[in-house]
């Protein structure tokens, strides 16, 4: 189980193909799947249109009249070879300001209950924790995240809301989630972020990207109320830190 | 100069042929759902392909023009009128400032092309002037038109007579067959599950939107549950949920999602399938990967010989 030993290349229709990595979620997989993706944007890979990754395969999308399928898959073949985690340049880390409980994380009691801990240690745990994107997707700028604390394992929503609001910090199963759109959910919210994850109206709407970590800050109520208004204004400037950090 | 929407039809929105490069961090490249309607109308009015004009869903706009342009219509049927006398589809012709043009119900198919020379000039978004209703991206303030929008134009480019050869013109009130490559997941099907999909028929519901073709038929069987690692999702991917009901997923697609895929239909039969009416049926016809390459090679030469030009005296 993990990575194959070989690549799986798998056909999407006419225009594209899916590389397959390995069989699971892991971090290993998943960076190579990063690396590659790198990879064909260095080498500026001849008839790729766009690359999409995700947990443990790259979505390849080409123009099969300039590059053939025999010719890509040798292609792609030959760079998976090297794509090593080594290959990607260093991971950032952007810091994500999160005000927990009250009516911004409004099931952060329930959740607590249902862990059988307090609500001040489900917050403390879950800011604690150093958090890996593999990928963003979904809707736009979505992160799917790992690296929760195990006692934080839940399991999700016997009954999915029909509307959770951005920015929402939410917990399920072994994954973290920040709702990106207003969007239906079966996660746990446990606070909010004044961040945007995608600001429609801006040159780069996009804040998190696939190898980034994540961590959380505990906030209260009024340096959310002045986040939230900074960014309205767009006067806030996320921390982002980039450092030589392992993936 | 600019045109102003009088009444602007239930979901108008200014396409261009969508943005590139946004799928990676989860936004879709949205663009026309019919690219080829699109295409050939921008065609017939001397535009570049990616120039943005506008999709009309069901019923069109009315609309005014404030310049004199070359325009055309594609796609679904709507009578067209100019100032209230009919006017040809799938040909270019003149319009003169003041003139009232109006895309009525459609009589088949369910978007129509309205392309303008010189094309629409909203700015772009991250590349294009493609609309994203969901992200509010793009297009004419991220949104469908409404009555008393007035769009930018860009400078009018001139044109020239043309219209698209009969045999182009796509009838759809027939019951069309789309063509699909299995994978990336038909290996999570069963036999029969696979054999329903490409000996049924299935039948267009009103919850399609630009996201998907929600469809309804012969039950698609899976061998053990719909639930996979999330991975990217293709144009035209076939993801086949619980219930066994295909979805077609289009422009406004998700990046990515956690359902089986069992194949995906072709990219030059996609525009085929947004212009099936709720009620409407179509089929499936599985082909190969290679089968399906010569075919596209076949289409696009096809679609260059498309349209026929008036010799310039």
């Amino acid at each position: 189980m993990g990575i194959y030993g070989e690549p799986r290349f798998l056909p999407c229709g006419d225009l594209a193909l899916s590389v397959e990595l390995g069989d699971d979620i892991n971090r290993e997989v998943n960076a190579r799947v990063l690396a590659l993706e790198y990879l064909i944007q260095q080498r500026r890979l001849g008839g790729v249109t766009e690359t999409v990754p995700s947990y443990r395969s790259l979505l390849v999308y080409y123009d099969p009249l300039a590059v053939s399928w025999d010719e890509l898959t040798r292609s792609l073949h030959a760079l998976w070879r090297e794509a090593r985690p080594e290959v990607l340049p260093p991971a950032r880390t952007v810091e994500v300001p999160c005000c927990y409980g009250g009516d911004l994380g409004f099931e952060l009691e329930a959740a607590a209950k249902k862990l059988g801990l307090s609500t001040d240690e489900v917050a403390r745990l879950h800011a604690s924790a150093d958090y890996y994107v593999y990928f963003v997707g979904f809707t736009p700028g979505l992160p799917y995240m790992t690296g929760m604390p195990e006692r934080l394992h839940i399991p999700r929503l016997a009954q999915p809301r029909t509307k959770t609001p951005p920015g929402s910090v939410s917990i399920g199963g072994i994954q973290c989630c920040i709702y990106s759109v207003e969007s239906p959910g079966g996660f746990w919210v446990l606070g909010r972020t004044p961040l945007s994850l995608y600001d429609h109206a801006a040159a780069d709407p996009i804040l998190l990207r696939a190898g980034d970590h994540v961590r959380f800050r505990m906030i209260d109520r009024a340096e959310y109320d002045a986040i939230a208004a900074a960014v309205a204004e767009g006067a806030y400037t996320p921390r982002i830190e980039t450092a030589a950090r392992t993936r | 100069m600019n045109l102003l929407i009088h009444d602007a039809g239930p979901q108008t929105t200014v396409q261009d042929l969508g943005r590139r490069g946004s799928l990676r961090v989860g936004i879709p490249p949205s663009g026309p759902m019919d690219r080829e309607a699109f295409l050939l109308a921008n065609r017939l009015v001397d535009n570049a392909d990616d120039a943005a004009g506008l999709e009309c869903t069901l019923t069109g706009p009315r609309l005014e023009f404030a310049d004199a342009r070359w325009v055309a219509v594609t796609g679904a049927d709507m009578p067209v009128t100019l100032n209230g006398a009919a006017m040809p589809r799938w040909a270019g012709f003149e319009v003169k400032a003041g003139d009232v043009l109006r895309l009525g119900p459609a009589r088949s198919g369910v978007r129509g092309y309205l392309a303008i020379s010189g094309g629409i000039d909203t700015p772009p978004a991250l590349g294009s002037r493609a609309t994203y209703l969901r992200g509010q991206l793009g297009g004419f303030e991220g949104r469908a038109l409404r009555k008393g929008d007035c769009l930018p134009l860009g400078p009018a480019s001139g044109g020239a007579p043309a219209e698209v050869l009969e045999r182009h013109i796509p009838d759809y009130t027939v019951e069309p067959t789309v063509r699909v490559v299995l994978g990336p997941q038909d290996d999570c099907f069963t036999k029969r599950g696979i054999a329903a999909l490409f000996d049924a028929t299935y039948e267009m519901t009103p919850q399609s939107d630009r996201m998907g073709a929600r469809l309804r038929g012969a039950r698609v069987e899976h061998t053990h549950g719909h639930d996979i690692i999330s991975d990217g999702v293709a144009l035209g991917g076939l993801q086949v949920v619980g219930d066994g009901q295909p979805i077609v997923l289009l422009a406004d697609r998700q990046s990515t999602g956690g359902y089986t895929k069992i194949g995906t239909v072709c990219s030059f039969d996609i525009g085929r399938v947004c212009q099936v009416k709720p009620g409407q049926r179509l089929r499936f016809r599985r082909i190969g990967v290679a089968e399906a390459h010569d075919f596209l090679r076949a289409y696009r030469h096809e679609l260059e010989l498309a349209i026929h030009r008036e010799a310039t005296s």
